[in-house]
């Protein structure tokens, strides 16, 4: 069972989603995915992810703004009379129909916070408890994982945001061939 | 039914979530509201692992507090997920600019007329 605080984030979050996506202006459309961003990152720290919540917080209500606003100040922003846009009846009944395929598995899943999860009694997850502090002497097991047992993980992440860079610097390169 | 549906909410809202982005995905003719779209689809797919390793009552885990620990191993996917999500995204509108630059429009539709034209 959840609590009142917990609903009515959940609430708040499908909220600025659905104003993400009905909203006809795009810089309207922006701030509310960065609230959004900004409600997730604190769904974050209920479910005990404070890693994860200090990193969405940090870029996806940071960062991914700053980029969003940065495009949109060197493209267009078109402008409209409406506020809301007209729903396409066509994408909202693909949209339901693949919503519906993935409640189907509602009720396989298990309750939420349940002790005996699959994920949570896994072996991996004991073991990474167990012994993270002994193996690395780094208190948060989080750490550990991401920059011990998973250290190629992480410099694969690494190599990403590289390639990233790189390919962000040649597409908009100017070309002066002439 | 209600009982076994609110022990499961936070799985409901990531589906829905989920499905909001396919929305956007679908419907958006401007190239940035897409990439809006596909950031809410990630999002909810970061929902259901970070709801999938919580367990009620237990402590981050960090080890100096006491246990028991919520699953530290979806959360370490789930930052690498993020960063590399951002990544996508920078290269996304970068593309996005350099479109703009050669059609000036973001509208899907015009650019196919525009690009079938050629």
């Amino acid at each position: 069972m959840s609590s009142a605080l917990e609903i009515g984030l959940l609430a708040f979050v499908v909220v600025s989603a659905l104003a993400t996506a009905l909203l006809r202006d795009v810089l309207g459309s922006i701030i509310a995915f960065s609230a959004y961003s900004l409600g997730i990152s604190i769904i974050w720290v209920f479910l005990r992810a404070p890693d994860v919540g200090l990193t969405e917080a940090a870029v996806g209500a940071g960062v991914m703004t700053v980029l969003f606003l940065l495009t949109i100040a060197k493209t267009v922003r078109p402008a409209g009379e409406k506020t809301i846009e007209r729903v396409n009846v066509r994408a909202l009944g693909v949209t339901i129909a693949f919503v519906a395929v993935l409640s189907t598995t509602l009720f396989a899943l298990p309750p939420v916070g349940a002790g005996d999860s699959a994920v949570v009694t896994d072996d991996v997850t004991r073991y990474y408890l167990e012994n993270a502090y002994t193996e690395t002497e780094v208190h948060n097991a989080v750490t550990a994982v991401l920059a011990a047992y998973r250290g190629f993980d992480t410099l694969g992440e690494a190599v990403v945001v590289y390639s990233a860079g790189i390919g962000i610097l040649l597409v908009l390169h100017k070309e002066v061939f002439e | 039914m209600i009982d076994a549906l609110s022990v499961r909410l936070y799985y409901l809202v990531a589906f829905v979530l989920i499905g909001i982005g396919t929305y956007m995905m679908i419907d958006k003719g401007n190239l940035v509201k897409k990439v809006i779209g596909m950031n809410v689809f990630q999002s909810g797919i970061f929902l259901f692992f970070i709801v999938i390793a919580y367990v009620s009552g237990a402590s981050p885990p960090l080890l100096t507090a006491p246990g028991p620990y919520v699953s530290p191993l979806p959360h370490v996917l789930i930052l690498t997920a993020i960063v590399v999500g951002v990544s996508l995204t920078a290269v996304a509108l970068g593309l996005i600019v350099r479109i703009y630059g050669e059609y000036s429009t973001l509208d899907t539709e015009i650019i196919r007329e525009v690009s079938d034209d050629e």
